[in-house]
């Protein structure tokens, strides 16, 4: 948006290879692309030209029906009255009956028509118009314009004056909408469904919109060619403008039409001359370039450096893996070579180890030496106990065999 | 901090236009790679240090560990030699294992469980003994088991099982840096500073024993004896203290 207007082309409608000028781009072919806007306001405005349909208010409660309640052997719902026709007793009323109403019959007073804000309906159209200057989106909707020579395609006014439809399509086919009539000529089929039954039989694609300022004989020339379509400037639907909901419609203008586009739409500073107290819409970002943005100086100057993320990785068991018991316990890889040259027959480690043995030995053996020997030994005294009891025993015996010995004799 | 700056390599083609953004970018990237180049040096010279300290402290803790179960020996002699009865030391550290599930447990066990940080089955946190930590063990008795961890099985449980609370996280210790940045402040920047902090439950035990998650055991091969009853009845169980016995359950848990 903060760069310079650029300048269409107009285009000889006689001679189309031919420029006879050109003219600077409108404001309104810049506006911001707004898709949501437009299919918002586009689902909107669609529903004002539908018309009410229902059924009968009465739909199947013209009987006087009344149930037969219990005790007749016949389900509750209501019965018709009377006898002599087959209508006697048959249910009614009931959405499940034959000849009953439906289940929340449709009603005319159904809200079949929508209000879109004024603003709402200008931004959508401007949108639009945006949208159809550019040939990504005008390809994306589906038109042929590979031979057409510039996107918007502003032709000289003489083409407002044909009256002939050969005339017309011969110009249009000039201009490289050739592929594009062909391919909506080619694309009439049998509408799927009831509107066939319906006075809609047809469907075909659409083609070109013709923009025009003056009619002077355009709309007629242009109305039997299949899948064009005429508007005038100063009324612009956004029904044909993005059919569907989808903008990026294939469209033609007027040199008159293309230069009135400035005076009712203006500029931001200046707002819409012809429409009252509207100014275009404004893009939410500037600059929608992100990319940019980030990687400006302004932006970049301001942030801390990128950092590696931590990584954990997976836990590894210090007791199995040597690399990492030395890792979190430095030098224990030395303290178990050293234990385990220890046991190793003919290492210095290994008669340190025997040396220290050996004092312990001796060590104990001095200890027993001299605390347990004598009569003060565990076992000894343990013993003892068991003398002493013994010896009383014994005695206790003697004394009993001596007593025996006595009373025999 | 520069020792993590993610650098990006930007790759030029031979005699391509480099576009504006790219130069800038490149200038910038190269004036990091610096920074970080010089950054590691620094970090690998003040690690290479680190480790050097540690290796002296751990030999120092050996040395301690060793001298502390020799003294005791010798007392236990002293003691039979002089006819007299050696009390042995009380326990200053025991390891808590939670035995009972989540389902059905009353208030008050739950609150302390929670408290203790016992919130999952074999679940097992190292306490310091005190008078409050007896009295709430007491009223968890039935839904945990303790005892008092020998040295191997404070080692062999913080080298396999041991996760750091790192900025709410559940981090593995594999590396000694995960540790000195979260507990240099109290001296502590190894795995055998946090062994020997907890084994001797030093001053700043709370600190360490709050920095380990609590440990997630297996559990335990061959299986326990019985949940419902208590360690120390007669009909066999499992709940309560064990003392020493704890270890050999850690062993077929850890």
């Amino acid at each position: 948006m903060a760069t310079a207007r650029p300048v269409v082309s107009i285009y000889n409608f006689e001679n189309p290879s031919e420029k006879t000028g050109t003219m600077p781009m409108p404001v309104v072919l810049q506006s911001p692309l707004r898709p949501d806007l437009v299919r918002e306001v586009h689902r909107d405005m669609a529903k004002n030209k539908r018309q009410a349909y229902a059924v009968k208010p009465k739909a199947g409660y013209d009987t006087a029906a009344e149930s037969w309640c219990t005790g007749r052997a016949v389900a509750r719902i209501p019965r018709a009255p009377g006898g002599g026709t087959h209508r006697a007793g048959q249910a009614a009323f009931g959405n499940q009956a034959r000849g009953g109403g439906m289940f929340n019959p449709t009603t005319i007073w159904r809200r079949w028509h929508r209000r879109v804000n004024v603003t709402k309906k200008r931004h959508a159209v401007a949108c639009a118009l945006a949208a159809s200057a550019l040939p990504p989106l005008v390809m994306a909707r589906g038109h042929k314009i590979n031979q057409v020579a510039e996107l918007p395609l502003v032709v000289s006014d003489g083409i407002q004056s044909l009256t002939k439809t050969k005339q017309a399509k011969e110009a249009l086919k000039k201009l490289g909408c050739g592929e594009e009539l062909q391919k909506v000529i080619d694309s009439k089929s049998i509408r799927a469904g009831q509107g066939k039954a319906r006075n809609r039989r047809y469907v075909k694609r659409l083609g070109p919109l013709v923009i025009y300022n003056e009619d002077n004989g355009i709309t007629r020339a242009m109305r039997n060619i299949p899948g064009v379509e005429c508007a005038h400037v100063d009324r612009l639907n956004l029904l044909r403008l993005a059919p569907g909901g989808s903008f990026g419609r294939f469209v033609i203008f007027t040199e008159g039409a293309f230069k009135k586009l400035s005076d009712i739409y203006g500029t931001l500073k200046s707002g819409a001359p012809k429409k009252k107290g509207y100014t275009l819409p404004r893009a939410a970002m500037a600059n929608a370039d992100l990319a940019r943005i980030i990687n400006s100086t302004e932006v970049q100057s301001v942030l801390r450096p990128k950092m590696e993320r931590y990584t954990h990785g997976i836990k590894r068991n210090a007791l199995k893996s040597k690399e990492l018991m030395e890792e979190l316990n430095p030098g224990s890889t030395e303290r178990r070579a050293v234990q385990l040259k220890s046991s190793q027959k003919g290492t210095p480690e290994y008669d340190e180890v025997q040396k220290k043995k050996k004092a312990r030995i001796e060590e104990s053996k001095k200890y027993n030496k001299e605390h347990k020997k004598g009569d003060e030994t565990f076992y000894k005294t343990l013993m003892k106990a068991f003398e002493a009891k013994a010896a009383a025993d014994a005695a206790k015996k003697a004394a009993e065999k001596a007593d025996d010995e006595e009373d025999e004799e | 901090m520069a020792e993590r700056y993610a650098i990006s390599k930007v790759n030029v083609p031979e005699g391509a236009a480099v576009p504006e953004l790219v130069k800038m970018k490149m200038e910038k990237e190269e004036k990091l790679a610096e920074e970080k180049k010089q950054a590691l040096a620094a970090k690998q010279k003040a690690r290479e240090e680190e480790r050097a300290k540690l290796k002296e402290r751990t030999v120092a803790y050996e040395k301690e560990y060793a001298d502390t179960a020799a003294e005791l020996v010798k007392l236990r002699r002293e003691a039979k030699l002089n006819g007299n009865f050696f009390v042995e030391p009380e326990a200053k550290l025991i390891f808590v294992v939670r035995i009972a599930g989540i389902m059905k447990m009353s208030p008050k066990p739950r609150k302390v469980l929670q408290l203790l940080r016992l919130k999952q089955l074999h679940n097992g946190v190292f306490l310091k003994v005190n008078k409050p930590i007896l009295n709430m063990l007491k009223l968890v008795q039935p839904y945990v088991t303790y005892g008092y961890p020998s040295l191997k099985t404070v080692r062999e449980l913080i080298y396999k099982r041991g996760f750091g609370k790192v900025s709410k996280q559940r981090i593995p210790l594999s590396s000694n840096d995960i540790i000195s940045d979260a507990l240099g402040k109290h001296g502590i920047h190894g795995m055998e500073d946090i062994i020997h902090e907890i084994y001797t439950v030093g001053p700043n035990f709370k600190q360490v024993s709050n920095f380990l998650w609590p440990f997630k055991l297996s559990s335990p091969k061959g299986g326990f004896v019985n949940k419902r009853h208590g360690y120390c009845e007669a009909r066999g169980g499992d709940w309560g203290n064990r003392e020493e016995l704890i270890n050999e359950l850690l062993g077929r848990m850890n």
